[in-house]
């Protein structure tokens, strides 16, 4: 019943809003977010203290899995929701609020689904529902950047129905007609039976599909575009959890293929996809001149991280792996919410005509490089806790030499963010004067409760993280 | 059975092949209606064969949506742009041959496929997945949106056929949602055709260079 609440209400919420304007749209567009953050914490806590939610015979489904994911989905939304009435206009053209609030209903509708077909239609959805926000500002780039998004992850997603059809076939293929082939629950079921060369192709296309979704290199060509040009809070969300999405979805069919072909095929991809993802994001931060797009490359760095985590297996690269998923996702949104402020103030999101920012803006500095060192794994941050566990994994279940390669890696791209961080916060400060930064402790609550968030599972796992890691680790290590 | 699904994705992979030989706008377009009537065709005799009659209402569907409603809706983009792209291009007679060898390819990568494959359509299979992959060319080598657009739907009935061959039809919901996913992604590439279009005045992709790096 929570399930269905929880998709109702981000639904409902964007019909409303959709004929709604002025500052009844703000107050409803609040009501919402919070709504959808309330049913989506009420199902997390459900699903961990009684097992699998079910509703709509079995249609939906929220196992330990799917609630990290709607927990995570629904905060980081959460955060870019505050953030939104602050930077919009309240003229502001197009349909922002209906268009964001389906943004979220699909991505908690393609976690929340037991049938990989109903989860595929959802994926495609987010597409669907983001291209206009990415277009937002209507400017000639971010035109060029919502036609490169949609084409490209078009041309992805439908790889992954092909991916799909090819798993429902081997279904049907090896027993007969089955009435919920397409189910998860089914497919893993049946999974050992499977025809083992039929699903590593599957799997293959899978990954090329979803993959391209969640940013991994060499897919990645639409990422730094439709990240950089959409508004802030956007980018926070697509960069916090759409990407998070696209790895699940690959994480859903790595146990059917682990069971049907052996383990060692779908981690050889994944350890390989992850380590080209992060060198391609390695070069590209010391590379990039605009602070939003380097920002986008960190995400391209920190899904390749995700992925040689999975990649490495066990439960502490698995768990490290999901740990990281949502480590990245706080901090990630944070500084995409600080760096649409930066851009307002700026005008620009030129690395050269805002550094020196410390000076003239003290508090979106200071929260800037709080976040940054976050994000770059710095201890007390979660993000620090999460890496050691994606590397210990690597040298504890015998892959020392990629492990090697992936640090060596990882030391590149954090010496590039550094650098970029250091040129934002304290360059020769810029010829430009920004716009007087608003203060004001309403606007820092929300950026400083991901941080808190951040601390918390860096120095002092609350009670029951542990385990509920454990069991989602469980889910996909077979 | 066998032949009729032989014959039409045989039919289908010659119309792809002509869509990549003509270089003339209107033509492809009216190709691209051939294919997806073939597609009915191929969905309707699977469906009679295998008393699937969910497939007979996927064919109606395919019938108004892609035969229908997208060729106007590509009509509407198209009008406007110049019948013949103005750049003269590569000779088209290389296309083919890329689009013939990956034809090879598609057998070779269909090969667990259709060994695990005990059903009369299988002969198919391959057929159609190189459908898909001709139309994937056609979207990357395409010059302007409209190349891009029309690769990505015959990539798209490539794999519609491939899924009609080797399942007899999917689950309901899942068709519904990759027909709504095909018409929505048309209607949206109109609006920012347009969009470019009006920003640009062309549609040629070469003019779509300011994000780099």
């Amino acid at each position: 019943m929570t399930l269905i609440v929880l998709l109702a209400v981000p639904l409902v919420g964007a019909l409303v809003l959709w004929r709604a304007s002025g500052s009844r749209a703000t107050v409803l567009h609040g009501l919402t977010s919070a709504f959808t953050l309330a049913a989506a914490l009420g199902v997390a806590v459900q699903v961990n203290r009684g097992g699998p939610l079910a509703a709509v015979d079995g249609l939906l489904r929220a196992d330990a899995l799917s609630a990290w994911m709607i927990a995570l989905i629904s905060v980081v939304a959460a955060l870019a929701a505050t953030e939104a009435p602050a930077y919009l206009r309240p003229d502001a053209p197009g349909r922002f609020y209906p268009l964001f609030h389906l943004f979220v209903f699909t991505m908690l509708l393609a976690v929340s689904t037991d049938d990989v077909g109903l989860m595929w239609v959802a994926i495609e959805g987010t597409t669907l529902a983001s291209v206009f926000l990415v277009n937002f500002e209507r400017t000639r780039s971010s035109l060029e950047a919502s036609y490169k998004y949609l084409l490209i992850c078009s041309v992805g997603i439908a790889v992954a129905f092909l991916g799909t059809v090819l798993v429902y076939f081997a279904g049907i293929q090896q027993f007969g007609d089955e009435a919920h082939a397409l189910r998860w629950t089914t497919v893993v079921r049946l999974a050992p039976g499977l025809a083992p060369r039929v699903i590593e192709l599957a799997f293959v296309f899978l990954v090329v599909g979803y993959g391209t979704k969640a940013g991994l290199a060499p897919m990645h060509t639409w990422l730094p575009d439709a990240h950089s040009e959409a508004p802030a809070p956007v980018s926070a969300l697509m960069s916090g959890v759409l990407l998070s999405v696209g790895v699940y979805a690959v994480l859903r069919f790595k146990p059917v293929v682990d069971l049907a072909a052996g383990p060692e095929f779908a981690r050889r991809i994944l350890l390989a996809l992850g380590l080209v993802s992060i060198a391609v994001a390695a070069a590209f931060l010391w590379t990039s001149t605009n602070y939003k797009r380097t920002l986008a490359y960190s995400s391209v760095e920190h899904i390749g991280l995700v992925c040689l985590g999975l990649g490495f297996g066990g439960v502490w690269g698995t768990a490290g792996a999901l740990l990281h998923i949502a480590n990245h996702a706080l901090a990630k949104s944070v500084l995409f919410v600080l760096s649409g402020r930066i851009r307002k103030a700026y005008g620009s999101t030129e690395i050269s005509a805002v550094s020196g920012l410390m000076g003239p803006m003290p508090f979106t500095g200071g929260g800037f490089l709080a976040a940054m060192l976050a994000l770059l794994g710095l201890p007390p941050f979660g993000l620090f806790v999460s890496e050691v566990m994606i590397f210990a994994a690597g040298f504890t279940q015998g892959f020392p030499f990629i492990a090697a390669v992936g640090l060596i890696l990882f030391v590149i791209a954090f010496a590039g963010l550094l650098r970029t961080t250091h040129a934002i916060l304290y360059g020769a400060p810029s010829s430009r004067h920004p716009v007087v930064e608003a203060g004001g402790w309403p606007r820092a609550i929300p950026l400083a409760g991901a941080l808190a968030l951040l601390l918390l599972t860096g120095l002092a796992w609350p009670p029951g993280l542990a385990a509920t890691l454990d069991r989602v680790a469980a889910i996909v290590t077979r | 059975m066998t032949t009729v699904s032989n014959l039409l994705a045989f039919f289908g992979l010659v119309v792809t092949l002509l869509i990549v030989w003509r270089q003339s706008w209107p033509a492809r377009r009216r190709l691209f209606v051939a294919q997806s009537l073939l597609l009915a065709a191929l969905a309707s005799a699977v469906g009679l064969f295998a008393h699937r009659r969910a497939l007979l209402l996927v064919a109606a569907v395919v019938v108004v949506v892609k035969a229908w409603v997208i060729p106007r809706v590509l009509s509407r983009i198209g009008a406007g742009a110049p019948v013949r792209p103005i750049a003269p291009g590569r000779s088209s007679g290389m296309s083919v041959l890329v689009a013939g060898a990956l034809v090879v390819v598609a057998y070779v990568i269909m090969l667990p496929v259709t060994a695990a494959a005990e059903l009369p359509t299988e002969g198919a299979i391959p057929l159609a997945f190189a459908i898909a992959l001709i139309g994937l060319f056609l979207c990357v080598t395409g010059r302007d949106a409209l190349g891009h657009i029309l690769g990505f739907l015959v990539f798209e009935n490539g794999i519609f056929g491939l899924a009609i061959l080797a399942t007899y039809g999917l689950p309901g919901i899942v068709e519904a949602g990759v027909f709504l996913d095909v018409l929505v992604i048309v209607l949206i590439m109109e609006a920012v055709v347009v969009e470019v279009r009006r920003e640009h005045d062309s549609i040629e992709v070469d003019r779509l260079r300011e994000l780099r790096g």
